[in-house]
């Protein structure tokens, strides 16, 4: 494996579940003598490393700790012991209505999305045409973000992520959204990014197809714990027969 | 501590920008007078605001006519309440981003605060119109207006930041600073003047920083004569509170994720 560019070392991350949140709940508990909130174990122990260029699959059932993973990754959440080392920027591919503003228009949007992503006022006008052909929105690009289906949201999301120059990408799931052209769009787009500019792709995915045709390594999550690693095509066998 | 302080006006610079701009332009979007109503309420208010006090009450004001006086308190109040206001609102209003995004979080509430200066401006320019058609003459000493604005906005910005991030633990906050805010309103010598107060509490009155800041903008531009040690007093809270909220908002904000 090349150097790593992501790093857990006995990562453990916990939530405090608070089911009294008013007045009226938490004072008899308080009074019973139960504990203000219920601790939630995502990760106890995890160690793995992802190294430069790699592009990586992450498969698991709901909740077993892929969200919370790449919250880790991309630096919104810390863990409670145990480092995460990241090395260079990363860019998370933002979820429908996250980083949009819907009574801005689709071009305003772009500008404000590719801000948060961190990019420079420079960096954006060079590249907006670029985004705006990708999205194939060209029509509609000074309509309010609002009047979009969440397809035409979803594809400006995604233009605006990919062309975002950062070492790191994240994908979660979004992909779902649009339809298998656009799809297919994007997958060869990654694709093509890994070839060319060796970037670093995690890619949360529970679509089997994608993953296999994209990603060269698969991590499988359960209950916190990494039960197998290995090629997509070991790592689904082993998944399919739970 | 230094350069955490200054990150957001250098390499989030754009960042800050255009989450200011979005603020400006999203309010007034699908409206038909649009950016207008920035204008309009102000004016509004200050419309009934002189009716009520002008020709029901009466407040000594020297000299000054009340309208003039009374904007002169009632245009920075405004931009200090609808900092506040919208500030402590705004983390909780932009959860989705802070789950997903890392940068630093104080960039949020600040935007909120530049968007509110920008209105102000506009209204403040309307203000100076209203200061030649009333032939209120301009005094040198109005130059104090800007070391008294810089007071405010460092006190502004020190609340916001305590507020916003505890809006995000409980809600209550925000409706508890709208009451709050109001309250403060009518313990701040906006719409009358501070020589009403009743001299058995104007000590304790002016412990209230607003009132140094308010006080002062009206003596630079009327020239009133200038109480310093109220002024001091408010630089002093100022400083004090935005490093305090400073301080708490960094300490708090690896768990806004986790929270929001």
């Amino acid at each position: 494996m090349t150097e790593p560019i992501i790093q857990f070392s006995h990562v453990a991350k916990l939530y405090y579940l608070q089911e009294d949140r008013t007045f009226k709940d938490v004072i008899p508990s308080m009074l019973f003598g139960k504990p203000w909130a219920k601790k939630h174990s995502v990760f106890k122990d995890l160690n793995f490393s992802i190294g430069r260029g790699e592009t990586v699959g992450i498969v698991g059932k709901n909740g077993a700790g892929k969200s919370t993973l790449l919250k880790l990754i991309a630096g919104v959440t810390y863990p409670n012991s145990g480092h995460v080392q990241i090395h260079g920027r990363v860019a998370p591919l933002i979820e429908l209505g996250a980083g949009f503003h819907h009574e801005l228009s689709g071009y305003e949007n772009i500008f404000l999305n590719a801000a948060i992503l961190g990019m420079h006022k420079r960096e954006i006008e060079v590249k907006v045409r670029e985004i705006i052909a990708f999205s194939e929105l060209e029509e509609f690009i000074h309509v309010p973000v609002k009047r979009y289906s969440s397809g035409m949201q979803m594809r400006l999301g995604f233009a605006v992520a990919i062309h975002v120059d950062v070492p790191i990408l994240l994908i979660d799931e979004v992909l779902a959204v649009g339809d298998r052209d656009f799809q297919k769009k994007c997958l060869d787009r990654l694709q093509e990014m890994k070839r060319k500019e060796n970037k670093t792709i995690i890619f949360v995915s529970h679509n089997e197809e994608a993953v296999k045709s994209f990603c060269e390594r698969t991590i499988l999550l359960e209950e916190g714990k990494i039960i197998a690693d290995g090629t997509p095509d070991e790592v689904f066998r082993r998944y399919n027969r739970e | 501590m230094i350069r955490t302080l200054f990150l957001p006006f250098r390499s989030y610079k754009y960042l800050l920008l255009q989450l200011t701009q979005r603020e400006i332009k999203a309010r007034y979007k699908q409206s038909f007078v649009g950016y207008l109503w920035v204008v309009l309420n102000p004016l509004a208010q200050l419309l009934v605001y002189s009716f009520v006090f002008s020709v029901v009450f009466r407040f000594p004001t020297n000299n000054v006519p009340y309208i003039i006086f009374l904007y002169a308190g009632l245009l920075p109040w405004g931009l200090f309440q609808g900092s506040l206001a919208t500030a402590t609102q705004s983390l909780v209003d932009n959860a989705p981003l802070i789950r997903k995004v890392a940068f630093p979080r104080e960039v949020i509430p600040y935007s909120v605060i530049l968007a509110k200066i920008v209105d102000f401006c506009v209204s403040a320019a309307i203000f100076v119109v209203m200061m030649i058609i009333f032939r209120v003459p301009f005094a040198q000493t109005s130059i104090y207006l800007v070391p008294l604005f810089l007071t405010q906005l460092f006190l502004t910005t020190g609340i916001a930041l305590m507020l916003s991030a505890a809006n995000l633990f409980y809600r209550d906050i925000q409706y508890l600073a709208n009451l709050l805010l109001m309250l403060w309103m009518y313990m701040t010598p906006v719409v009358y003047p501070l020589s009403l107060v009743p001299s058995k509490y104007v000590w304790l009155y002016k412990l209230n920083p607003m009132v140094g800041i308010i006080e002062g903008y009206r003596s630079a531009l009327f020239q009133y004569p200038f109480e310093w040690t109220i002024i001091y007093w408010s630089m002093g809270i100022a400083l004090i509170t935005f490093c305090i909220g400073f301080y708490l908002f960094k300490k708090s904000e690896k768990v806004f994720a986790d929270i929001a």
